[in-house]
């Protein structure tokens, strides 16, 4: 009798679940069909938030990294700094409302736009074909591809001298993940959830290398002793951008013009000077930093 | 639903239950015998070792296993030991469960009453045979339930070895809706893994635990 | 001596912080547990009825509750309530439900066994002294079981306290995740932090912890 009942346990939450996941696809339809026609009724809400409740909110909600130096990290006393924040800052500035920073690992990024957790992602998040189908991106702030960094007493020049057990590290979610799947399936992958999980393990010995952002392997080798970029370019040439809930133009197009209107000042040389200058040197900016939304290509 | 995303990535899913259950297992094992050892140190009240198993249990017993993997895979290697991500794993499940599996033969050692021991010595066995013979079989038998429900409390804990890049259930799901956004379908995937998993264990400790009844009434 | 990372601690409000992010940690799950606790009792008084279709679903909601890691549920909260219902839920209110339902399903299960170890001839005088139900619940049964019940229920908050270590992996930035963070903006001053604050971070936890359970002993003994 108790096994039945266990049994009709299991049944019953799996047409549980199966109900959730219609539930999912309806909401979404609707969720599709409300965006097309504003005039439908209201108690539909987006899942987004528009330019103008933002406004009103007083406060923008920005997705970034709190532990990818010198791009998005929380510093001594707490207080967000790198890149990526210097133009949240500013974003917020423009916007005239305050910051909330919500710290996000790689692989949460879409999750968080699409359930409305965030209004902006700016964790240098890399434009992709796949990723456009599931959020808005803005226009671009950098230039990135994929690089490989690796210990100086075994440099990986080639991912095709790899031996057969041989582990290259990489962050779930992240471009470099996608890519060395798709590319080279038999490469054994070491996956980390976070930024600061992957570069602990690597330092401790783990994995020959480390795949991710060409600019993030970089900095890694510049700022820790023993290590070389053995791959500095790898796949195709990106650009990072900020990015928005699918459908949120209102904010999207506001995005659009402030980048613009921040090329005029050259205000991504500027931050480049504030925070990553101290990590790379000058040699690095004008392959790195995208000013007003033009990508060199 | 996603039926031709679900069945692509169902490898990835069987790959990572296996992996589950094994480390599961391995872990379980480990905790039982470092159990079994500290009940019996306890029991025998062996001084020196018995403050030792003491404190170990505290220790084990209030700090969760998140930050006991922690500690051993990223802060450990800073003294010169470094483990595998598997290792790693099965060694903070052994060190959690060691103490649970220790309390449950603990209860179960204190379950047999002293008059068989003393009946047992009067029948000219001595302490290895007592123990043998006549308080092991017994205190086992009695400590079953609690002992299964641990084994399924360990199974699920197993779900924070994402934390330490094992490639199982948990992490299985989060890796596929990063590279795919295919939530729902992941998750639910999630969830049946974990059922077909747990659920098994979990029906053989009340078939067990209602055996046990039965039995107690003989007594 | 190697260095071991401790110093990383004294650098700004470094310690403080990892103060402030346990604090996350451990406000969650009292909130959690002062939710859980009527609930609890609520639930565990249901599940001593005889009605067959009550106990099949408590039964159910506990069975399924217990046999889930508790990180699956956090994940389906988080994550899938948004794309099922469109909620849209902090790291922090998602964890606080979670451990509201588990709790909730914990506390019910310990009232349930409080409750049936009074005897029954309890309810028979009882109801022999012309009280009514609610009656003998308040007076009689409740205050009984109350006192079973505190020493188990602070051990509640011990385990939630430990379960919400779990909370990192929703992205909240609780103990674990501050940890990173200082490990991270100091890897090139002191790249043994992680050493040290791993360990801090595993003795503040079984400070914590123990002290807790100590209490729940003392109680335990006082009043059994």
């Amino acid at each position: 009798m108790k096994q039945l009942k266990k049994w009709i346990i299991l049944g019953v939450t799996l047409a549980l679940l199966g109900s959730l996941v219609g539930c999912g696809k309806t909401a979404e339809t609707s969720k599709a069909a409300d965006n097309g026609n504003t005039s439908s009724g209201s108690n539909d809400k987006n899942i987004y938030r528009t330019l103008d409740e933002i406004k009103k909110d007083g406060t923008i909600n920005i997705g970034v990294f709190s532990d990818k130096n010198p791009f998005g990290y929380v510093d001594e006393n707490g207080d967000y700094q790198g890149y990526d924040v210097y133009f949240a800052e500013r974003l917020a500035k423009d916007l005239g409302v305050k910051v909330n920073y919500i710290s996000t690992e790689a692989a949460n990024r879409i999750e968080y736009l699409q359930t409305g957790k965030v209004d902006i992602i700016l964790a240098n998040f890399t434009v992709t074909d796949e990723r456009k189908e599931e959020v808005d991106f803005a226009l671009p702030y950098m230039n990135v591809a994929l690089g490989v960094v690796s210990r100086n007493d075994k440099v990986v020049k080639s991912l095709d001298d790899l031996k057969k057990d041989d582990k290259i590290i990489v962050i779930s979610g992240t471009t470099a993940e996608t890519y060395l799947t798709k590319n080279y399936p038999d490469i054994l992958l070491q996956k980390f959830d976070s930024y600061a999980t992957a570069k602990e393990a690597f330092e401790n010995g783990t994995g020959i290398a480390w795949a991710n952002d060409n600019t993030e392997v970089i900095a890694f080798s510049l700022q820790n002793d023993g290590y070389t970029v053995g791959i500095p370019s790898l796949g195709s040439n990106d650009t990072i951008a900020p990015a928005v809930t699918k459908g949120n133009t209102t904010l999207l197009d506001w995005i659009n013009e402030d980048i613009k209107k921040l090329g005029e000042e050259q205000f991504f040389h500027k931050d480049y000077e504030e925070t990553l200058v101290e990590t790379y040197g000058s040699d690095y900016k004008e392959t790195l930093v995208v000013e007003g939304g033009k990508s060199a290509e | 639903m996603d039926f031709v995303y679900i069945e692509r990535v169902l490898p990835l899913y069987k790959r990572a239950a296996v992996l589950t259950v094994r480390l599961g297992i391995e872990g379980t094992l480990l905790a039982i015998v470092i159990g079994l050892f500290c009940a019996l140190i306890l029991y025998e009240k062996i001084p020196i070792l018995r403050q030792f198993v003491m404190f170990y249990i505290e220790l084990s017993r209030n700090t969760p296993l998140l930050v006991q993997l922690f500690f051993i895979y990223y802060g450990l290697p800073k003294t010169g030991i470094m483990l595998t991500p598997e290792i790693c794993g099965v060694a903070g499940l052994a060190f959690l469960g060691g103490s649970y599996m220790a309390e449950a033969f603990r209860s179960g050692l204190e379950s047999v009453e002293d008059i068989q021991r003393e009946c047992a010595y009067s029948l000219g066995m001595n302490k290895v045979q007592i123990m043998r013979y006549v308080v092991l079989p017994q205190a086992v038998s009695t400590s079953i339930p609690a002992f299964l429900a641990n084994i399924i409390f360990l199974l699920k804990e197993t779900s924070v070895f994402s934390a330490i890049s094992l490639m199982d259930l948990m992490f299985t799901a989060k890796d596929l809706i990063g590279l795919y956004y295919k939530t729902s379908e992941s998750l639910v995937l999630l969830v049946v893994f974990y059922l077909m998993i747990l659920l098994p264990v979990s029906i053989i400790g009340t078939v067990v635990e209602r055996r046990m009844q039965y039995a107690g009434f003989g007594a | 001596m190697p260095d071991l990372g401790l110093e990383v601690l004294q650098k700004g409000s470094n310690f403080i912080r990892l103060i402030e992010g346990f604090w996350v940690a451990v406000e969650i799950s009292l909130f959690s547990i002062a939710i859980s606790i009527p609930l609890g009792v609520f639930l565990g008084i249901l599940m001593t009825r005889k009605n067959k279709l009550i106990r099949f679903l408590t039964k159910f909601y506990l069975d399924f509750i217990r046999i889930m890691p508790q990180l699956v549920l956090l994940f389906l909260v988080f994550f899938g309530t948004t794309r099922s219902m469109g909620w849209n839920l902090s790291g922090e209110m998602a964890a606080v439900i979670v451990f509201v339902l588990w709790g909730t399903a914990e506390m019910g299960d310990l009232v349930r066994s409080a409750l049936l170890s009074i005897p029954r001839h309890q309810y028979e005088s009882s109801v022999a002294l012309g009280f009514s139900r609610i009656q003998t619940y308040f007076y009689i049964i409740l205050p009984q079981t109350l006192r079973r019940l505190i020493p188990v229920s602070i051990n509640l908050i011990t385990r939630m306290i430990k379960t919400t270590s779990l909370i990192l992996m929703i992205g909240v930035v609780e103990v674990l995740k501050v940890g990173q963070q200082i490990i991270e903006a100091n890897r090139m001053t002191s790249p043994n932090a992680a050493f040290g604050i791993f360990f801090v971070i595993f003795i503040l936890y079984f400070v914590i912890c123990w002290s807790v359970s100590m209490i729940a002993r003392y109680l335990e003994r006082k009043w059994s």
